[in-house]
């Protein structure tokens, strides 16, 4: 194992150094500058509008950066999450009413139950498409607003719950409205760096890669519903922290504006215009439109009701119609780009991870079986009483017609189609038969797969789409990166390694699912097809490279169309017809079987040949 | 006994009226493919018109019909044609996040124009009620129910007998087939989108007479017809109609014997149960058809 550095892990005198050491990289100090702003102003200006405008921006930027780990980095479009706030806010303040409790302790029994909910929420429904996960958070917003007003003595209910009034920070309520900007900006930045440490870590890649492919993260050994619940989970947290906030600092509580629908959705626009699933977007945003309406609102007064909301109802299509990836995802790369050349430390230079982790076991032993398979499409069967047994170290070449149920037998195989009948044994690290079931445990034991249509993550570049499989193994963004490193040389990738894959012509992508896979480190690799579509020299490298792998102790079974190519590399052949193994063995006697050939060319043929 | 009747009969009533503003917005999602999220705001816009028209030019709200529901079916193809076509090959959630944007649009300028009054439009004359065998419903409610009828076997006819039916069918099952057989989808979509606004404009005549116009009246009209999208299949306006008459009832139903303000409650308790447990839709017409 390689030595691994990271702030946590260093003494207290080298992480001193460490946090300079970040302080001093222009992006961290531009930004913690920019930041500041948000106290130095109102403070330095002194009027309680403006704090109360920068309190309101502090809030709604937190709100926003917080929907953002689950709407922005998950892809999971909330358009409920004013429930969170709500409760938080509610808590609170029921807690002080009832039980004096200060919104100091109150505020975390909110998030806890904000939690709980998030789970409740999130459990069922991320499942649903986009417009539906949307309506269904709508209408849980919904109910737990009209059972805010329907319990009216518990609630206050429509005519509103007023927060009671002790000063002093004990309460969290003050005369003078500055204090409320330290709670506030404190909020903001923690929230802020939890959006940020996220983004930052194994969690925010796999949050991306789930967003943009649930099958290939799946086979990359994400479990897809456990990093979207974490990310809701978080999310609901920080959420209701503002709400039992923000109680403190509007003193009133009523359900339409704690549990508001508009307010939910002006909470998920802040992030699509400043950019979603960007760290700084949702507080772009923020800054923003919010000064826009509240001016708006100090200034015209109640004849310019609804003027903000119009406002933002058309900046919103505007930027959906034109800058799709907001503020930050359209001008981000120029702004950094131009900070970058601003003096100060730099980021440390890539570490390659030096070599493969060796794989132990004696060849020939089984290391993958399956027992009978049988899978039924309605009244079609696709896999028709299939065992089939991989031996350590070898390469078993799977080939057969046109839609003979290759694929079918490699998605049981590795936990996307579940068998109808018959079992697939996995024999784990120390040889014991395992049978697992999700896609995720199979790539954790160690069975890695391609898809025969690559499956790209296609807004992350080359070698962060290798990453998502690396972390498998890594927990640490460094380490997986060292070890994306060392794949993507070993498939020929690092030319492109920070090239968006969505760019990468077809040769390449085929490679990519390689190195995705193979980053996972598995010690069985299912291969689908990964030469089809690729130039004679393309296919040359991919053969050398499959037998370097398998030279490392990895036992492959390979898909493949190209006879020329898997005949040559193949120890073992099985041929799959209609759903049936017709044939196995030495390559060279496979292809001279009649039934082999009658499956390729027909009957007719092998009669006229005289076969 | 006659209690249940009644209420029974009353949801009914309310669901032919859930019934027409669901149809359009199965119409727009089962061709289209995209979920309207400002569709009860097309409402809204409709009822201000209406009010507008009855106030200031004495038309009557059903004479009002006509012009509404050619408005709405231009204002549903110009966002068609300006909003949503540009955004048909991006990302799902920046859909959503355009017709978000026009609804929050709309009914903030609504505020801005009308401010938070309640708008009537003056017909006591419909809001008689009518005795049937001992129950009763207002005449306004048995229009609706009729012309939810009407407008269920008009579409019907129209789908099946048309050429231009057959291409909305066709479309709507595989795009891209359809543009193989020379269809022109992007047509298709702006007569498909503007033919779900209609329905709406259609629901804003027939309903003026019953409810007060106010800026989120879409919102609440909304809510619910996306409960019977939903309950519906999503794509069956065969669906959507059954489903808005099971909403209808259970409203009614809820209404009375849970708590008045808790009857949205129990449907959008049924809402998620269906798209969690069942979310192909009650009735097995999810299969794209039509």
């Amino acid at each position: 194992m390689t030595v691994r550095v990271s702030l946590s892990e260093a003494p207290p005198a080298g992480r001193l150094a460490a946090f300079l050491a970040w302080l001093g990289n222009p992006r961290v100090y531009m930004a913690l500058a920019a930041l500041s702003l948000l106290l130095v102003i109102p403070i330095v200006i002194d009027s309680p509008f403006i704090v109360h405008v920068f309190v309101t921006i502090c809030v709604f930027a937190g709100l926003s950066t917080a929907w953002n780990i689950v709407g922005g980095y998950a892809g999971q479009l909330s358009l409920g999450h004013m429930v969170f706030y709500g409760i938080g806010a509610y808590t609170t303040a029921l807690l002080i009413q009832h039980y004096e409790l200060t919104p100091w302790l109150g505020m975390w029994v909110g998030a806890a139950l904000s939690v709980v909910l998030s789970v409740c929420i999130g459990y069922p429904c991320f499942r649903l498409r986009g417009p539906f996960f949307a309506l269904a958070t709508i209408a849980f917003l919904e109910v737990v607003r009209l059972l805010a007003i329907h319990f009216n003595g518990f609630t206050g209910g429509s005519a509103g719950l007023i927060v009671p009034l002790k000063l002093g920070w004990a309460w969290m309520i003050f005369q003078d409205k500055i204090n409320y900007l330290y709670i506030a900006f404190g909020l903001l930045l923690a929230t802020l760096a939890v959006s940020y440490a996220i983004r930052t870590s194994r969690l925010g890649y796999y949050l991306i890669a789930v967003r943009e492919r649930e099958d290939a993260a799946s086979a990359a050994g994400i479990s897809n519903t456990a990093a979207k619940l974490k990310a809701a989970m978080i999310s609901a947290a920080l959420t209701s922290l503002f709400g039992s906030f923000h109680a403190m600092y509007l003193t009133f509580l009523e359900p339409e504006t704690m549990f508001s629908l508009s307010g939910s959705v002006s909470v998920a626009m802040f992030a699509l215009i400043g950019g979603l699933g960007t760290v700084a977007g949702p507080l772009l945003g923020t800054v923003l439109v919010v000064p826009i309406a509240e001016l708006a609102r100090g200034w015209l007064g109640a004849s310019a009701n609804g003027l903000h909301g119009f406002v933002y109802g058309v900046v919103l299509v505007l930027i959906t119609l034109t800058l799709p990836g907001g503020l930050v995802g359209t001008f981000g790369p120029r702004v950094t780009a131009l900070i970058d050349r601003l003096p100060g430390r730099r980021a440390a230079p890539d570490r390659e991870e030096p070599a493969l982790r060796k794989i132990d076991g004696k060849p020939g032993e089984p290391v993958l079986e399956t027992r009978d398979l049988v899978m039924k499409f309605g009244g079609l069967t696709a896999t028709d009483h299939v065992s089939i047994t991989l031996r350590r170290g070898e390469i078993l070449g799977v080939i057969g017609p046109n839609g003979a149920g290759k694929t079918t037998v490699f998605n049981q195989m590795s936990g996307f189609l579940r068998p109808t009948s018959g079992t697939v044994v996995v024999y784990d690290a120390a040889g014991r038969p395992v049978m697992p079931t999700r896609p995720d445990e199979f790539a954790r034991l160690g069975v890695g797969r391609t898809f025969q249509i690559v499956q790209p993550f296609g807004k992350l570049t080359v070698i962060e789409n290798i990453m998502i499989g690396a972390f498998m193994r890594h927990a640490s963004v460094e380490d997986a990166r060292a070890a994306a490193l060392r794949v993507a040389r070993l498939v020929g990738l690092l030319h492109v390694k920070d090239v968006e894959a969505r760019n990468l012509p077809i040769g390449d992508l085929k490679r990519l699912e390689v190195a995705r896979t193979l980053a996972t480190e598995p010690s069985i690799l299912l291969l689908d097809e990964v030469m089809a579509g690729q130039n004679q020299a393309d296919t040359q490298k991919m053969v050398e490279l499959v037998r370097a792998i398998r030279d490392t102790g990895v036992t492959v079974i390979a898909i493949e169309h190209n006879m020329q190519a898997i005949m040559s590399l193949s120890d073992r052949i099985v041929v799959i017809d209609s759903g049936k193994v017709i044939a196995q063995g030495d390559p060279r006697e496979v292809v001279r079987n009649r039934r082999v050939i009658e499956a390729y060319l027909g009957e007719d043929f092998v009669d006229a040949q005289g076969l | 006994m006659d209690v249940l009747v009644q209420l029974i009969l009353n949801g009914i009533m309310l669901g032919a009226m859930y019934a027409i503003i669901s149809v359009g917005l199965t119409l727009i999602f089962g061709i289209v493919r995209v979920v309207n999220f400002a569709h009860g705001e097309f409402l809204m816009v409709g009822m201000y018109a209406v009010y507008l028209l009855s106030h200031h030019f004495g038309l009557h709200p059903y004479v009002s019909a006509v012009p509404m529901v050619l408005m709405l079916f231009a204002i549903g193809a110009l966002v068609q044609r300006f909003i949503i076509q540009p955004l048909l090959g991006a990302d799902e959630h920046i859909q959503i996040f355009a017709t978000v944007g026009l609804s929050t649009a709309l009914i903030n300028l609504a505020l801005l124009i009308f401010g938070a009054d309640l708008y009537s439009v003056q017909e006591p004359g419909l809001r008689k009620p009518l005795s049937i065998g001992g129950y009763t419903v207002l005449y306004a409610q048995v229009v609706i129910f009729v012309s939810a009828l009407v407008l269920v076997a008009g579409l019907h006819l129209f789908m099946q007998k048309t050429p231009l039916g057959r291409a909305i069918r066709a479309t709507a099952q595989n795009r891209n087939a359809a543009q193989l057989m020379g269809v022109r989808v992007d047509r298709i979509y702006v007569i498909a989108f503007g033919l779900g606004a209609a329905c709406v404009g259609l629901a804003s005549a027939l309903i003026s007479p019953l409810f007060p116009v106010t800026p989120t009246i879409g919102t609440y009209f909304v809510l619910t017809a996306f409960v019977v999208v939903v309950l519906g299949g999503m794509r069956s306006m065969y669906g959507a109609f059954l489903g808005a008459m099971i909403i209808g009832i259970v409203d009614s139903l809820s209404g009375y014997y849970i708590a008045p303000d808790l009857k949205e409650v129990v449907y959008f308790a049924i809402f998620i149960l269906i798209l969690i447990f069942k979310p192909t839709g009650l009735f097995g017409f999810g299969r794209g058809t039509e």
